[in-house]
């Protein structure tokens, strides 16, 4: 019994151990050199194992999703992104979250080409984010 | 016969609690209804406005109804006896407890019966639920003003 249990378990030991981090950004209205950049902090933050950015004029929507195991630091992550952003690009309206919600409809974002859509859609889902009730 | 010679033969007689077995249902079976719980969470999620806090609400909702309909159907009372606190201590428990005892009340009529019994259980359940949220709140307000945390 003891040895199936622990047999039953390992796949999910092995599935933590893979460190990969997917970070997509978009590149709608911007440079290259901010892409590069926004990609890099991103990549710092060490618990963040999947990320998107996207841009749209002065809009920047970062949607991440922190290790399961740290979920606790998941507010902390998100807070320190946001500052770290905001202090780089001062004109950029920023906002991170790590809400899945934002991170499922940013996924399906990156592949809109339309940009007046893509603006929409984005006020839209950070309006969703103030939502608390 | 004496007293304590028939407490040593209860106690003979009596087959041990299967205590580790119980704890393993229990587990197990309040696992799954947490699963089932997150997976709800996540199709609000994903097919409707709703954003990880705000799906919350609306999941407890959901599956308070469940184990109403559960429990009217008699169902949700073998599971009940099959793996005990794991069906009671999550939210589906306190499903059960409004609707059973307002089953139990039905014979005493509409109003007296189903109407003041079925929060004899829940009540107390909603009563210290609120009074602790109440003193967790104003701790958690004492300590912001002070500075200790943030919000």
């Amino acid at each position: 019994m003891k040895k199936l249990a622990s047999l039953l378990f390992v796949p999910f030991f092995l599935i933590g151990c893979s460190n990969e981090q997917t970070i997509q950004v978009t590149d709608l209205a911007a440079d290259e050199e901010k892409r590069v950049e926004i990609e890099e902090s991103i990549r710092n933050q060490e618990e963040i194992y999947s990320a998107t950015a996207i841009f749209v004029k002065d809009e920047l929507l970062v949607s991440i999703q922190v290790n399961p195991w740290l979920g606790f630091k998941e507010q902390k992550v998100e807070k320190r992104l946001q500052k770290e952003i905001e202090e780089k690009y001062p004109d950029l309206k920023v906002l991170v979250s790590s809400d899945y919600k934002l991170h499922w409809e940013s996924q399906k974002l990156l592949e809109e080409e339309n940009e007046k859509k893509m603006a929409d859609e984005i006020k839209k889902l950070k309006d969703l984010a103030k939502e608390e009730t | 016969m004496d007293p304590q010679e028939y407490q040593q033969l209860e106690q003979q007689m009596t087959p041990p609690t299967p205590y580790f077995k119980n704890v393993l249902k229990a587990f197990f079976v309040g696992g799954i209804i947490c699963t089932i719980g997150q997976a709800i969470t996540y199709l609000y999620v994903i097919f409707f406005n709703f954003t990880e806090q705000t799906a919350g609400n609306a999941t407890v909702a959901t599956m308070v109804f469940i184990a109403m309909i559960l429990t009217g159907l008699g169902l949700y009372r073998k599971l009940g006896q099959f793996s005990g606190a794991g069906s009671a201590v999550p939210v589906t428990g306190f499903g059960n407890a409004v609707i059973s005892a307002a089953i139990e009340g039905r014979t005493e009529g509409f109003v007296l019966g189903v109407g003041s019994n079925m929060f004899k259980l829940a009540g107390s359940v909603i009563l210290f639920g609120v009074a602790s949220a109440f003193f967790v709140a104003l701790i958690k307000l004492i300590l912001v003003s002070v500075g200790v945390l943030e919000w």
